[in-house]
């Protein structure tokens, strides 16, 4: 699969303790960057005051992307660490369900249904300009379906849905992969850039990241870099966001069967279910656990310090699994078609949030 | 080597997928935290 250039591979073994004990050093490596980084946010501060050195405070999670990204791109993954690595997105899954307890459930339904308002406008939205983008930049027509839904919904894992539902070729999703894991690489340095301009509250700033980063991986990070109250509302709002992506894809697959070129979807429930990201309703479970007082206070404390370094190994997995190097071979068009799609969602997104301020009184 | 290939695909089909794992090993870690068996988790 052509995803491999971009993303790091799956290791399948037929022996699952084989499989698994292939896992642990790319964990480890993944703990001892995000720990470094920790450990660097807490001790270059104190060594540049005391050295009367002018230094910006930087937080763990920015170290934890740059160390992750200087040995991916120095240096390079050896095969050992691999499979480990690539286990980022299950901490990042792990960590969104623990979070719920962060949150109470009559937030979660007030924001959640804000999010939910902003994420349907930006999901048609962003679908509608992509797809014109697309043909006005003369793109395969399921290379820019691919690229609409990695926009519109939630990054690669939208892509590789929508690559089985519409019979893309590794080729398209390849190119697509490659456009939104730059873009979303981006996003890390710019968005908190803009948001300090622009003086966003947490509360704005986490809801536009969570609307406009593509990969979830990247908008917790771009929300968390900003503080961690805009990390907390960034991964509501991309949690909103990613409980849509069966609608979506089913959207797909119908009109891509109806031309006759996917097949046609039979059960659409089913289709829905095994679509649907289930850790969103593990997510859901703990928030409601915790409202109904299921767990104390330190409890609640203990489950968000684990939460916490479950994204501590998910940031360091976003800086190994950058390679700036693979992504420059996918090509430039389809990274342009990106590039441009994503600067005007993220300038619609940011107008949907300020008017969403504006109506609800934030 | 077709019936090794079929268990080994048979047994993968009958794991959870990896949001399934997530949401199970979170869980698990929330009822560890709630019985008391893991009391502080430091950050």
């Amino acid at each position: 699969m052509s995803q491999s250039a971009v993303a790091l591979p799956q290791l399948r073994t037929a022996n699952p303790a084989l499989s698994f004990l292939r896992l642990i050093p790319g964990v480890l490596l993944l703990a001892a960057i995000g720990y470094a980084g920790k450990l660097l946010e807490q001790n270059v501060g104190k060594y540049a005051k005391a050295h009367h050195w002018t230094f910006p405070n930087i937080e763990y999670v920015l170290w934890a992307i740059l160390l992750g990204l200087i040995i991916s791109n120095v240096v390079g993954i050896p095969e050992i660490f691999r499979a480990g690595v690539a286990t980022y997105e299950f901490w990042l899954k792990a960590g969104i369900v623990l979070l719920g307890s962060r949150f109470l459930l009559g937030d979660v339904l007030k924001l959640g249904g804000v999010s939910l308002a902003l994420v349907f406008i930006e999901i048609i939205g962003a679908i509608a300009f992509m797809t014109f983008l697309g043909r006005a930049f003369g793109l395969r027509p399921k290379l820019t379906s691919l690229l609409a839904v990695g926009s519109a919904v939630c990054g690669v894992s939208a892509i590789i849905a929508t690559k089985g539902a519409i019979e893309a070729d590794d080729e398209d999703s390849g190119f697509a992969i490659a456009a939104i894991l730059a873009l979303g690489a981006l996003a890390l340095f710019t968005f908190p850039l803009i948001g300090h301009a622009l003086h966003l509250g947490d509360r704005a700033y986490g809801l536009w990241s969570g609307l406009a980063v593509d990969n979830t991986a990247e908008a917790a990070a771009a929300g968390a870099l900003y503080s961690d109250a805009a990390g907390k509302l960034a991964v509501l709002a991309k949690t909103t966001r990613n409980a849509m992506i069966g609608f979506v894809v089913l959207a797909y697959a119908i009109y891509w069967a109806s031309r006759g070129q996917a097949q046609a979807v039979g059960n659409k429930a089913a289709f829905l279910w095994q679509k649907f990201p289930k850790f969103v309703l593990g997510f859901l479970l703990i928030s409601v656990l915790a409202t109904y007082q299921f767990f104390n206070r330190e409890q609640v404390a203990a489950l968000a310090n684990l939460s916490r370094w479950a994204f501590l190994l998910t940031f360091a997995g976003v800086g190994l699994r950058t390679n700036f190097r693979e992504m420059r071979k996918q090509g430039l068009r389809p990274f342009a078609v990106g590039a441009i799609g994503e600067v005007v969602i993220a300038g619609f997104t940011l107008a949907l949030v300020y008017g969403a301020q504006y109506f609800f009184h934030w | 080597m077709s019936t090794l290939t079929n268990t080994a695909a048979a047994a993968r089909r009958r794991l959870l997928s990896l949001d399934g794992w997530a949401v199970f090993l979170a869980l698990l870690a929330a009822l560890l935290v709630r019985t008391g068996v893991v009391k502080h988790i430091p950050w």
